[in-house]
């Protein structure tokens, strides 16, 4: 099983967490399409968390057609875990990206060596997320 | 559609001799299956209410009940659906775990030894133990089992981690994730001052200040809308007479406003910046912030009143 990790004193909510780990997963190549996700008790367990919060967490994947769940079998990854909109995957973005945003500006990198940064790493990853 | 509260408290009041107003006019309603953690204060009026939901107290004014009924005068066989765990553990010292176990499954007819078995594996008890010999911790621990194993469908904790080592809390926290990781479906109200817990499990958290209930709402709603709010105004002062809506206390230094928020909506605080021609930055903040912000020593320097509770062990 994958290492999921969550802050539960962050302030992000839990369930936000577990969504973002799986998203980030599956960008990142670890998670394939068809593969299984932990079943709600398995990660309530690992994560020491309320199984309602995987439950909610998992509905929303499977809302936004990330997962598929399948009666009494688990939730898979589908084919095309990428159905939502370009502006839905922006804002998203455009959040991770605020807090950045603000590091950046305290450690008083300009706007320009920042974007910069952020486009090595992406490079770092290499196409496909793939190393 | 209304959501049918397995635990509800309806203007729930208790006023003791010398006229301390421990609970006042108290609402509460825990949905079926909800995970609800009570925080407050010591003396915020906690245990009092949980003791008479669990009808050990008469209140003074109001109704609480559970299950739909009044626990002060329930039949037994719905009084067995309902498991507590007090703040002092009240059971026969005299008598060995195992006989506790036998004891209570008696009284509860769902009761499961097999879990009561695994139960005490898990949280290192030996059955054959007198429960007077134990520790502390080891007694809250057989406390726990015992509410437990009863298979109740509403569990109700008064502190269940208080006095627990981080070691043990981990263990509560898992045996709590398993048993509601169970077929049947469980409803559980427990109060707490140790918030990093009640973030794992809690779905609902209630905050109760001086006998009264001051917010109560889905643990993600509480925390999406409150945010810690950074203004950044350009030239070297915050205009003077500043004030932010929402703002439940800030300060200034130089051209720099922070302020804890309490948003209705997200979008309250769009375009901000471009209306006030600074940069905003805003934060989320953990549960434990949150409480300490909102109920933080300056609320509490002038008229806060110590400890109703311990009056109400009585």
């Amino acid at each position: 099983m994958l290492h999921f990790q969550i802050s539960p004193s962050s302030g992000v909510p839990v369930y936000r967490q577990v969504m973002d780990q799986v998203r980030y997963y599956v960008a990142g190549g670890q998670l394939k399409a068809g593969d299984r996700l932990p079943s709600i008790r398995e990660m309530a367990g690992a994560l020491h968390i309320n199984p309602t919060t995987i439950v909610k967490a998992y509905n929303e994947l499977q809302h936004g057609g990330d997962i598929e769940m399948k009666h009494g079998k688990g939730a898979f990854i589908t084919e095309a875990s990428e159905p939502r909109s370009r502006a839905e995957v922006e804002t998203e973005f455009r959040r991770l990206c605020a807090a950045l945003a603000a590091s950046a500006l305290q450690m008083g990198l300009g706007a320009e060596r920042a974007a910069g940064i952020l486009a090595e790493e992406i490079g770092r990853l290499g196409v496909g997320g793939k190393q | 559609m209304s959501i049918e509260a397995v635990v509800k408290t309806d203007n729930l009041s208790k006023t003791f001799a010398g006229a301390v107003q421990a609970v006042s006019a108290l609402d509460l309603a825990v949905p079926r299956g909800a995970v609800y953690g009570l925080i407050g204060r010591n003396g915020a009026g906690k245990t009092t209410a949980i003791r008479m939901l669990m009808g050990l107290l008469r209140p003074t004014g109001g109704r609480a009940e559970v299950l739909g009924a009044d626990l002060w005068r329930a039949r037994r066989s719905h009084r067995e659906r309902v498991s507590y765990v007090s703040q002092e553990q009240q059971v026969h010292a005299w008598m060995t775990l195992e006989e506790l176990c036998c004891y209570c499954s008696l009284l509860y007819s769902e009761w499961d030894q097999t879990y009561a078995e695994k139960l005490a594996g898990r949280f290192g008890l030996a059955l054959g133990r007198q429960v007077g010999l134990m520790s502390g911790g080891e007694r809250r621990k057989a406390a726990i089992l015992l509410a437990l194993a009863a298979r109740p469908e509403v569990l109700i904790m008064d502190e269940p981690a208080a006095g627990l080592d981080p070691v043990a809390r981990r263990e509560l926290v898992d045996a709590l994730v398993d048993s509601l990781s169970g077929e049947r479906g469980q409803t559980v109200l427990f109060s707490t001052h140790i918030i990093s817990d009640l973030e794992r499990v809690a779905d609902y958290v209630g905050i109760m200040d001086r006998g009264r209930m001051v917010s109560s709402s889905p643990l993600e709603d509480l925390q999406s809308s409150t945010r810690r709010i950074q203004i950044v105004f350009q030239g070297d002062q915050v205009p003077e007479g500043f004030r932010l809506p929402g703002a439940v206390r800030f300060e200034t230094s130089g051209p720099v406003y922070t302020a804890v928020v309490r948003l209705t909506t997200e979008s309250d605080l769009d375009g901000l910046g471009e209306r006030l021609n600074a940069r905003v930055n805003t934060f989320p903040l953990g549960l434990e912030d949150i409480f300490i912000e909102l109920f933080g020593p300056d609320e509490f320097t002038t008229e806060h009143t110590e400890s109703t509770e311990g009056r109400s062990h009585e």
